[in-house]
């Protein structure tokens, strides 16, 4: 799977020269981090689905728990709960629901994306009978930037969002529990014989994809200063095209954070690009597949030039 | 052993399905006569096409995400060909077919020839057919006026009761039922299925794996181009936005009908009960009058019950526990069922409970007749039609009628038609329907009419002869100009703005867009429209392109943004950017915008009053329903609103409103 990441690094390169020598002023420092802030949250939901899909299993309801977890979050800090609080119930709110998509899966035995389907559309469809589709409105003016000026604000999601990628990318290489997930995902029987608790690592995973999820929810919250009850539409599709980008195998089992990084920063940078470039926005979701095959294709291409070189 | 799992959950559907039948014979008023039966089968026919060509592809351990992008592409093409290039109708619908053939046979290459995974080709195709869509038609494009003839297929009835579309689908399914279950075909991909279930490979038992995996991706595809002939016949009018967000529910109703997703189970049976389970429920609950919430909450816990009694089945037990175990998890089926009821039942009796009460006004000698007055917005969700429907309810509880008010959860013209469907079942006085798509819905409005219902248009109108009134707001034209005459005053005569709209593909912006252009190029020639981004009425994405479009275009001095969310997100932008040089503009509600507007960034917002408008929907009906608004009326009593004049069969409320920091506070909706 290294041959998808290295054709995106390659695709990633011509996209960098062509914006360099089309549309310098692309690089500017102000557009450059607008656009991390911006997809800062999409990146942490990124790591966790990486986890998730290298542990074998997929999550779609993290869009719909994304929004469920926002509306908390505005609702807490609305009803006078100062933010940290707020951030630790909406955290705990989270993991709960990735608890019970874990429970779905190991306890009960429903396929992943069986169970986190009927979680997706669950949570957004409970969402919408109970706010009928009303934004948070009139919070607290300390709740936009967590109430920093704006540049600390963006400064802080940044660090926030860098270190917990950076945390789970160490964990995932160096530690015990980050290679039992790859363990799990390349052979579960084999992980069980040696002694590894599948059914826990798999719970585990569920658990932090929820975690994850909501603290990207509250660092994507922090930014407005009203929370719209129908936030994260697409974000499941958005991740998991990220980590299959970025060479991670659906098939679990291989594949890692960095392609990850990749992957999101790809598609970060596609729609500010297209913008920059002029090209008409009605082409967007074509060029979006377009990349996806294009990966696909690519990755099959070099593996047989490969072949042929040996 | 697992023939048996097979029947088991079988059975278990059929159970939920009698018991969803029970429920709704009780709470659904003519849920049970054959008429709604027929409604249920015609409406489950796109979805089922789906549901059947998903079967075979998840019996291989596949999937297909492309299903319902394919209907776009399909209806596109399909539109395309007949209109502009002037093909004969039935070559326009071969052409189709073999777009659909060709897509299924691109997904089939990639997985076969290229290694790539079913989840990740198709979710790269889902894209790639919608994007193409959308780049054909620019989103705007919007191909109607087929000949009866075409239109038979979706709307006609054989012999005045059976639905055409259900002879094409009793086809496909007995195709697909001989594909899998009575065929060599059908034996291979069961082959194929339960090895890659068991990390096997199907190919060491001398299967030719990638042709037959290649043939069920290619019959999904032709399967999807039927199905979206059937829908574009259906609605009158092809657009790139067919069948959005059917994949998911298609995929629901195979796994619901027993197939495993890991490959190997599956049935057409079980499919077509996991279909009827869905599609029962969406009709019961809309005949019921209940929120159509419901239908995906329950639909999940159904889906995930059956799904998680079937796999404990599936792990080894001793033979003498086998009977035990059926029955305690039938107890636990038939427990979740019964649950799911008693919050039906409980809500439907709160439902009524919470509008009993209400006919306190008045003396008891006057007391209104209370009508049912069903109302229907584009779609429930939105911001703007959240704060129309408390206009509406205001009005019901003042003048003591009976508000039933559903729609679509999103823009979706064929759940439009549903509805209406449900609500001629129910039997209810008035139908009041803020219009996606007119050709598509005037077929269902003239039926209600012509059983004595009473029909109103609101907010977007229907043909005109499918309709008694029109409550008319302001015109797209109205609209329209108002926003270019506000873009005007701002810019001060001259200079370069940028539009942000919801959907690409969304006709309301659509059209306000062509007015716009109109304007500008008729009164405001110094005007210069640089582009127009869509932020699919998400605040966040409206926030991003705001950001782009200020840097791309530093000249740019105003962003109109001209769906609800669209708004804040552009003036949050021009916020942080610390841009004082650029304003933003556009139509939205007074809440979600007083920050901005107070701020100076957002000058004005433009909006008729949503809440007189709900008012005036619901103070109409129950004139029209009553009599006392009768054809050939020049004004009706507003009630609050004071005099409405009526012109022709429009009830007219008047110009849009303009919210500047002067009168915003004025307005809290």
């Amino acid at each position: 799977m290294k041959q998808r990441a290295t054709a995106i690094a390659i695709f990633w390169a011509l996209l960098l020269t062509t914006m360099a020598l089309r549309a310098p002023s692309f690089f500017e420092f102000g557009n450059l981090r607008d656009i991390a802030v911006t997809n800062a949250s999409a990146l942490i939901v990124a790591t966790g689905m990486t986890l998730v899909i290298i542990a074998g299993e997929i999550d779609v309801s993290v869009g719909s728990q994304f929004a469920v977890a926002s509306v908390i979050a505005g609702t807490l800090v609305k009803a006078g709960l100062p933010l940290p609080l707020t951030a630790l119930i909406t955290l705990f709110a989270g993991a709960c629901f990735g608890a019970l998509n874990g429970f779905l899966v190991t306890t009960l035995g429903v396929p992943s994306i069986v169970a986190t389907l009927a979680a997706m559309a669950f949570w957004r469809e409970l969402l919408r009978w109970i706010t009928q589709g009303a934004w948070v409105q009139g919070l607290p003016a300390s709740f936009q930037w967590m109430g920093l000026s704006q540049a600390h604000g963006e400064l802080a999601i940044l660090a926030a969002s860098a270190a917990l990628f950076g945390a789970f990318a160490w964990a995932m290489r160096h530690l015990h529990c980050g290679r039992a997930v790859y363990a799990v995902g390349s052979n579960r029987e084999s992980a069980r014989l040696a002694g590894l608790p599948v059914p826990l690592i798999t719970f585990s995973v569920f658990t932090l994809m929820g975690a994850l999820t909501a603290v990207a929810a509250v660092l994507d919250s922090v930014r407005f200063s009203q929370v719209q009850s129908s936030a994260g539409a697409g974000l499941e599709l958005k991740a998991i095209s990220a980590v299959v980008i970025g060479g991670t195998a659906i098939t679990g089992g291989t594949g890692g954070l960095w392609g990850t990084l990749l992957g999101a920063s790809v598609l970060a940078v596609i729609a500010p690009a297209l913008t920059f470039l002029g090209i008409n926005a009605f082409w967007e979701k074509a060029i979006q597949g377009g990349i996806i095959l294009g990966a696909i294709v690519l990755e099959r291409v070099s593996k047989r030039g490969g072949r042929r070189a040996r | 052993m697992l023939v048996e799992n097979r029947a088991g959950s079988e059975r278990a559907l059929a159970l939920v399905i009698a018991l969803e039948i029970l429920i709704f014979a009780f709470t659904g008023p003519n849920f049970l006569s054959t008429g709604n039966a027929f409604e249920i089968v015609r409406l489950g026919v796109e979805l089922g096409l789906l549901a059947l060509a998903l079967s075979p592809i998840i019996v291989t351990g596949g999937i297909d995400l492309s299903v319902g992008s394919m209907m776009g592409l399909c209806a596109v093409v399909f539109g395309f060909l007949w209109r502009d290039l002037h093909v004969p109708i039935v070559f326009a619908g071969l052409a189709a077919l073999a777009t659909g053939v060709a897509g299924g046979a691109l997904n089939a290459l990639l997985i076969t020839r290229f290694g790539g995974a079913p989840l990740i080709v198709t979710l790269g195709t889902y894209s790639l057919f919608r994007g193409i869509a959308e780049g054909l038609t620019r989103g705007v494009e919007n191909f109607s006026q087929f000949p009866p003839a075409f239109l038979y297929i979706g709307q006609g009835y054989l012999g005045g009761i059976i639905p055409a579309q259900a002879l094409v689908f009793v086809v496909f399914a007995a195709f697909f039922w001989l594909l899998l279950h009575r065929s060599i075909y059908g034996r291979a991909l069961r082959a194929i299925g339960f090895a890659a279930a068991g990390n096997g490979d199907a190919r060491w038992a001398g299967i030719p794996v990638a042709r037959r995996l290649a043939l069920s991706y290619t019959l999904s595809g032709f399967t999807a181009a039927a199905a979206s002939l059937i829908y574009v016949a259906h609605l009158g009018q092809a657009r790139s936005d067919a069948g959005t967000g059917y994949e998911l529910l298609a995929i629901t109703a195979v796994v619901l009908g027993g197939a495993s997703i890991a490959g190997g189970r599956g049935s057409i049976w079980g499919t077509l009960l996991g279909l009827t389970a869905i599609v029962v429920l969406q009709n019961g609950l809309r005949v019921s009058a209940l929120p159509v919430e419901l239908a995906g909450i329950l639909t999940s816990a159904i889906l995930v019950v059956t799904i998680a009694i079937s796999q404990l089945r599936f792990t080894p037990a001793p033979e003498a526990e086998e009977d035990q175990m059926k029955n305690s998890q039938l107890a636990v089926l038939s427990a979740v069922i019964i649950a799911g009821s008693l919050i039906v039942a409980g809500s439907n009796w709160w439902l009524v409970r919470s509008i009993r009460p209400a006919p306190a006004t008045g003396s008891a000698a006057a007391a209104p007749i209370r009508h049912t007055i069903a109302v229907m917005p584009k779609a429930k969700g939105d911001p703007y039609f959240v704060s129309t429907r408390l206009g509406a309810e205001a009005a019901a509880k003042e003048l003591g009628q009976d508000l039933i008010w559903d729609g679509p959860a999103d823009l979706d013209p064929a759940r439009q038609n549903e509805v209406v469907e449900a609500w001629i079942t129910r039997g209810v006085d008035t139908i009041a329907v803020a219009v996606i798509n007119a050709p598509g819905i005037s077929t269902v409005l003239r039926k209600a009419r012509a059983k004595g219902i009473k029909v109103l248009t609101w907010d977007a109108d229907a043909q005109p002869d499918a309709r008694d009134f029109f409550v008319n707001q302001a015109t797209p034209q109205g609209i329209g100009e108002t926003l270019a005459d506000e873009a005007n005053r701002i810019l001060g005569g001259s200079g370069d703005f940028a539009i942000i709209t919801g959907a690409l593909t969304a006709a309301n912006q659509n059209e306000w867009i062509r007015y716009i252009k109109a304007r500008i190029a008729d009164k405001y020639p110094k005007l210069n429209l640089i582009t127009i981004r869509p932020s699919d009425d998400d605040r966040n994405r409206a926030f991003s392109e705001a950001q782009t479009l200020m840097k791309v275009y530093p000249k740019m001095r105003l962003i109109m943004a001209i769906s609800a969310p669209a708004v804040p997100g552009a003036a949050e932008a021009v916020k942080q950017s610390g841009r004082q040089d650029v304003k933003v503009t556009g139509l939205s509600l007074p809440n979600m915008c007083k920050p901005y507007v107070k701020a100076g960034i957002a000058d004005s917002v433009v909006l008729w009053n949503t809440l007189d408008l709900g008012y005036l929907v619901v103070n109409a009906s129950r004139q029209a329903a009553d009599g006392t608004l009768k054809a050939g009326a020049t004004s009706m009593d507003g009630g609050r609103l004071g005099t409405i004049g009526v012109e022709g069969s429009q009830v007219v409320l008047g110009k849009p409103l303009v919210f500047t920091k002067e009168n915003i506070d004025k307005f809290d909706f």
